[in-house]
């Protein structure tokens, strides 16, 4: 199949599976607990609560209500968000920043970590050093987020006192604009360096522990591959051509072993899309993670629809980026498979 | 949760008699086990298996209910090494030994069944639509599409806080998330495989479709399960504690990430045991499944073969 | 070519034996620093020893990470509280009883009368004077109240308070009527406001012990600028006004200057309150994590935090900390009994009949078997206690001497074996809202009972807030039993109403008539209560309803738990009063 041929039919299926997914959360808000539940306190009569349920225009028949909803995310108005307290739109604009800054300088981590110690494993295989890079990544994957980060926090707050919870110290937050609403980037914008140290100081803990689980996924894809490009013949002809290990390694084996290593980031981007969930409860992160957990524990529907429509068109996104990424990068996939 | 199971396995057991089959098992398993720390993973998880095997002997199973913590409520907080107690109580009062012995046995029931339904509906869903292909492939692939759009995590957490968080409705929401892996692998294989020569030879020996999927398909499909299968024991364990640590976890209910989380409020004041003990377990479990999965890749994975 | 080979090997070495350095720190160093903290209670510095805010911080540049020792104060000038949760709504007509906003609102409005910060005496806000009868401001007949508006109160707009505003800020609620808001407090006494002059007139529709207390003082009572509702969209019935819900226009000692969501909050003192101006600018901050809020309490980045009393005991002696007790809350755990469980609706793994509850027996049985010890121990840190049904501590009434169930196994056999139920046992699912204390009483209950007999099983079904919520908001309700907390009510007319009258919220719910002996006496010494204004016969009814509901519950009440707040040492005037909405603190008194 083309390339041209096969973007143009992911691009096709887009829709379909987005509405999918959307008819799916739907349905599942609805089978158990009251999509207006987060405003429902025991006291209420069944009047109120009918009338709740009227404002939100949950008294109609659910296709209609689907329909509503659809008409609305069309045309802009995505429903009001109860768990911020703000239309969804506005909630969704402030948000995404702050989890899409961390995502990003969270996979800056996981891949040059990933890279790094999956070169280092990869070109000493089966030695002890590719043993412990292999323990030591695979422990990220396997370390629970939510001790790992505490644990964090307990060194480096509390008692070292050289980081803190949150995005940014708030009177340096109020001293520039934020037109990005990636801290980063706004305070490169107004050529403020405090504001900039100051936000990545507030990045460090929480990409390093998202990026510490998602190295490892990357690490072990990035070994494989050196190892076998390593192997592979034009290697034993460089070598035999008297080139040093150092640059067979640089210039030939590792640039081609990058290139399946690329496929898995896109998996590494839907654990870190998930990983910012914990992550963002414990590190007070104002991202969409905590927005979704949030919602889906005190019944916001309108919220969680924004997430699950948000989350799985960037999931696509990634993932058809990838796919063609790794298919200009290696002819010899066969699309469509 | 962790998913590092993403390189392709193309190499298979292969086809032929059973008997050769057996035999590059047997080589398969040796040549996994000369990895030390495919090794260390492996003793890690005889040492996990026989401790929930151990639990009701080396514990006094709790009445009624032996998977309800033990709350000893004169007992709270009381550090490892009281008597009794040798790993110390929780904040209500739980035996943290008891814990960690029951909550292995927990965890390999969770992951068990869970692995059990997955690869079961996900060998089922991803051969019709392997096998039959067109119409019933595109419907089939496109749903597992849609169910793949969603973060896992995020799917696990609407349907567990939908159905009330009992341990049944948390394996019925890991079940649904996690079986479309196995059903996007086992397709991918068997068009794979349809596509080898031997297949085709045995068309033309007149074999029927079915017994070539019986005889030759399937058992080609197995070693990927088998990696991503082992990989899930750990990666299923881990996102049923991420649940319980968002707050979806079954009252009382002796889970390692219960623990984990009731326990994290004491840490910073010294009380380290409550959630030291069953994170500890729940990391070796994760460590130790996922050292094996990977180092069952590596052997299975035909691009890293010696020449 | 082998110097630089290794030249790179060791830097690898470097980076990785880093990393796991890095890693076996996190682990080590933490149970060493921590544990040398938890073996120092007596470094705890009383609020007299800390050093002046101005005198104390010559470094004015301080970040937010600063200091960990009780010494330096961080965040001079400013106070931060870390909340639990974010306010579903800012605007006083649409915020619920309990709900986060009233956080806000409560600094930020301003109501006619105040509750002091003392205790339960009424200080004039908005009124320069507390109507009585006395003063002539309450009619003889109580159904006429008087409030003498103050002059010279402008908002933090700038536009100035009048009679007509404060009668706009009550009509405002009125006529929205939200049904998540707490209007119906105003609209089931109010029959009409006026303006005469300078004052505002408001008549009852019947005579009401706790119409000061309890409504006047309510936060959706509080008088919000009509300038800013006007040029926002108005007032209009049943409608949610989106300006109102998210911004936030009072008199108060305090002006909302940012609502970072997911954030923060931040107030600021407001220049111009005709009052004494508060001290310390202030910020919420919004952890949801209940870990995160004790951490950041240790390392000095919060000066009080939202105090579970699961995670109290794991605060005591860290330094720089202390925590607050203060008076009782007037908001019980306890454990509903449903006499209305309809045919089929129970859980299957349920054995009981759906009459269970009807039978004294049981209910005494269930009573007299829970292990309240247990639960005031390992649920409230010690700091709370059982309560004679249905008296709260610092209620109206309350008397140490009133009946209160303790633990007594030999009395609960006796009641169950009455019941017919010793022999065959039951298993009962009992519904709560996971994590904290509802899920630890009902694990007591769990226990206590198993402990009473092992045929007696109880499944704790622990959900999540909006499930919960959704069942308990059903009418008929599903379950034979759920545990929550009561909600905070001032007087005991309101209370007792709610909780006990047969025909009442939760009497109609569950039908008490099915299970009180005598439902009428019940009902008609709760309605005289209300209506009487003779303080000292009320108490004398309330005690009457005690000793009755004594030997006839309706409820199983776990314990009543005291106001509790852990906030650092340096924080001057630090004081809560239960009587004021959660987290029953007001930022104005305190300084650091």
């Amino acid at each position: 199949m083309q390339i041209r041929e096969y973007i143009l039919r992911r691009l096709m299926l887009f829709p379909l599976i987005i509405v999918g997914t959307s008819i799916i959360v739907f349905a599942l808000s609805r089978v158990g607990g009251n999509p207006v539940a987060i405003y429902i306190e025991h006291e209420m009569s069944a009047e109120e609560v009918a009338e709740l349920e009227e404002r939100y225009g949950l008294d109609e028949p659910l296709p209609v209500q689907y329909l509503a909803w659809a008409r609305g995310v069309v045309t802009g108005d995505w429903g009001w968000s109860a768990v911020s307290a703000q239309p969804v739109t506005e909630a969704l604009r402030s948000r995404v920043g702050a989890t899409l800054e961390m995502a990003v300088f969270a996979a800056i981590v996981a891949v040059s970590l990933g890279i790094g110690l999956g070169t280092f494993g990869g070109s000493r295989r089966d030695r002890l050093p590719d043993h412990l890079t292999r323990v030591f990544s695979i422990s990220g994957a396997s370390m629970p987020i939510f001790w790992f980060a505490i644990l964090l926090l307990i060194l480096f707050w509390v008692n070292l006192g050289w980081f803190s919870t949150g995005r940014s110290s708030p009177e340096i937050f109020g001293s520039i604009a934020h037109p990005t609403g990636l801290y980063t980037v706004d305070a490169i914008l107004a050529g403020n360096l405090t504001a900039l140290l100051d936000a990545l100081k507030f990045l460090v803990l929480p990409a390093i522990t998202l990026g510490f689980g998602a190295m490892a996924i990357i690490a072990r894809m990035m070994r494989s591959s050196l190892v076998e490009e390593l192997n592979e013949d034009y290697v034993d002809a460089a070598r035999a051509k008297g080139l040093p290990e150092r640059l067979v390694l640089r210039r030939h084996a590792r640039r081609n072993a990058l290139i399946p290593t690329i496929t898995v980031i896109g998996l590494g981007f839907g654990f870190l899309l998930q990983g910012t969930v914990v992550v963002e409860i414990i590190f007070r992160w104002p991202g969409i993670g905590r927005w979704m957990a949030d919602a889906v524990l005190r019944g916001d529907q309108a919220t969680i629809m924004a997430y699950v429509l948000f989350t799985s068109v960037l999931f696509l996104t990634v993932n058809m980026i990838v796919d063609v990424m790794y298919a200009y990068l290696d002819r010899r996939v066969v699309l469509g498979a | 949760m962790a998913d590092i199971s993403a390189a392709p396995t193309r190499l298979t057991i292969g086809p032929g008699p059973w008997a050769v089959r057996t035999r590059r098992f047997g080589e398969l398993a040796r040549k996994v086990l000369s990895n030390p720390t495919t090794l260390i993973g492996f003793v890690i998880i005889v040492g996990l298996l026989a401790i929930a095997l151990l639990a009701p002997v080396v514990t006094t199973p709790n009445v009624p209910d032996p998977y309800q913590m033990p709350r000893d409520w004169g007992a709270r907080d009381a550090p490892p090494g009281t008597p009794g107690h040798p790993l110390g109580t929780t904040s209500t009062g739980g035996d943290v030994f008891y814990g960690v012995f029951w909550g292995a046995r927990t965890s390999l029931q969770l992951s068990v069944i869970v692995v059990g339904i997955t690869v079961t509906v996900g060998v089922i869903v991803g051969s019709l639509a392997g096998f039959i292909g067109g119409k019933v492939d595109e419907i089939l692939m496109r749903t597992v599409d849609v169910l793949l759009a969603i973060p896992e995590l995020i799917f696990a957490l609407a349907i567990a806080a939908v159905l009330g968080p009992s341990f049944g409705n948390i394996i019925f929401a890991l079940s649904v998330v996690f079986w479309v892996k196995y059903a996007r692998i086992i397709r991918g294989q068997i068009i794979h495989v349809k596509q080898n020569e031997y297949v085709d030879a045995a068309r033309v020996t007149g074999d029927s479709k079915f017994r070539i999927y019986l005889k030759d398909v399937l058992p080609n499909s197995v070693t990927p399960v088998m990696v991503q299968a082992t990989m899930d024991m750990g990666g299923i364990v881990l996102t049923a504690a991420t649940l319980s640590f968002i707050g979806l976890a079954q009252a009382g209910l002796v889970e390692w990430g219960v623990l984990v989380s009731d326990g994290q409020a004491g840490i910073s004041a010294g009380k380290w045991w409550a959630s030291t003990f069953p994170g500890l377990m729940i990391f070796l479990w994760a460590l130790a499944f996922n050292l094996v999965g990977d180092g069952l890749r590596d052997v299975l994975d035909p691009r890293t073969e010696d020449r | 070519m082998g110097s630089t080979d290794r030249g790179r090997r060791l830097r690898w070495w470097t980076i990785f034996t880093a990393l796991t350095m890095v890693v076996a720190a996190c682990t080590g160093g933490t149970t060493d620093t921590t544990g040398a903290e938890a073996t120092v209670p007596g470094a705890t510095t009383t609020p007299g020893d800390t050093t002046p805010p101005d005198t104390g911080a010559p470094d004015t540049t301080t970040g937010t990470t600063g200091t960990t020792g009780g010494g330096e104060v961080v965040n001079p000038g400013l106070y931060v509280h870390a909340a639990d949760d974010e306010p579903l709504s800012l605007d006083p007509a649409q915020v619920a009883a309990g709900e986060a906003g009233e956080t806000i609102i409560i600094q930020v409005y301003e109501r006619l009368v105040e509750i002091g910060p003392g205790g339960p005496d009424l200080i004039p806000g908005l009124s320069t004077e507390v109507p009585t009868v006395e003063n002539g401001l309450i009619s003889e007949d109580g159904l006429t109240y008087t409030f003498p508006i103050r002059e010279g109160v402008v908002f933090h707009d700038g536009s100035e308070l009048t009679a007509d505003v404060v009668k706009y800020s009550w009509d405002r609620a009125l006529t929205m009527d939200l049904p998540e808001g707490n209007s119906s407090v105003l609209s089931d006494l109010v029959a009409s406001t006026e303006v005469d002059g300078n004052n505002f007139v408001v008549t009852l529709n019947e005579r009401n012990a706790a119409f000061l207390n309890s409504v006047v003082t309510a936060a959706v009572a509080s008088i919000v600028s009509q300038e800013a509702v006007e040029a926002n969209g108005g007032v209009e019935a049943g409608v949610v006004n989106e300006f109102m819900a998210s911004n936030a226009v009072g008199s108060g000692p305090y002006a909302l200057t940012a609502w970072n969501r997911g954030e923060n909050i931040q107030l600021e003192v407001f220049a111009d309150y005709w009052g004494d101006p508060a001290a310390l600018d202030v910020r919420i901050d919004q952890v949801a994590d209940s870990d995160v809020r004790a951490l950041g309490l240790q390392a000095g980045d919060y000066d009080s935090i939202e105090t579970d009393p699961t995670f109290i005991g794991d605060l005591e002696g860290a330094e720089g900390v202390e925590i607050f007790s203060g008076d009782f809350l007037l908001e019980p755990v306890h454990m509903g009994m449903n006499m209305n469980i309809p045919e089929g609706a129970l859980p299957p793994e349920d054995t009981i009949p759906v009459d269970f509850f009807h039978d004294v027996n049981v209910r005494r049985g269930f009573n007299l078997a829970f292990d309240y010890q247990a639960f005031v121990d390992g649920a409230m840190a010690g700091l709370g206690g059982p309560i004679p049904h249905y008296l709260p501590q610092g209620m109206l009434g309350y008397d140490e001497s009133l009946p209160t169930f303790t633990q007594d196994l030999a009395a609960a056999q006796e009641a169950f074996t009455a019941a017919g139920y010793w022999d065959e046992g039951f298993t009962m699912t009992v519904l709560a809202e996971e994590g904290g204390i509802f899920e630890i009483a009902g694990l007591v209950l769990a226990d206590s009972m198993a402990a009473l007999n092992p045929a007696f099983r109880i499944n704790v079904l622990a959900v999540v807030e909006t499930q919960f919520d959704s069942a308990h908001a059903e009418n008929p309700f599903q379950y034979a039993a759920w545990i929550k907390n009561a909600d905070p009510f001032a007087d005991p007319a309101a209370l007792f109403s709610a909780y006990i009258h047969p025909d009442g919220e939760w009497g109609a719910v569950h039908n008490f008539r099915n299970a009180y002996a005598d439902a009428d006496q019940v009902a008609s010494l709760v309605d005289e209560a209300a209506v009487e204004l003779d303080q000292d016969r009320r108490v004398e009814i309330y005690q009457e309803l005690a000793q009755i509901l004594y030997d006839d519950p309706v409820w199983l009440i776990p314990g009543n738990e005291r106001a509790l707040m852990a906030h650092r040492s340096w924080v001057q005037n630090f004081q809560m009063n239960p009587l004021w909405p959660r987290p029953s603190i007001k930022f104005q008194y305190f300084d650091k």
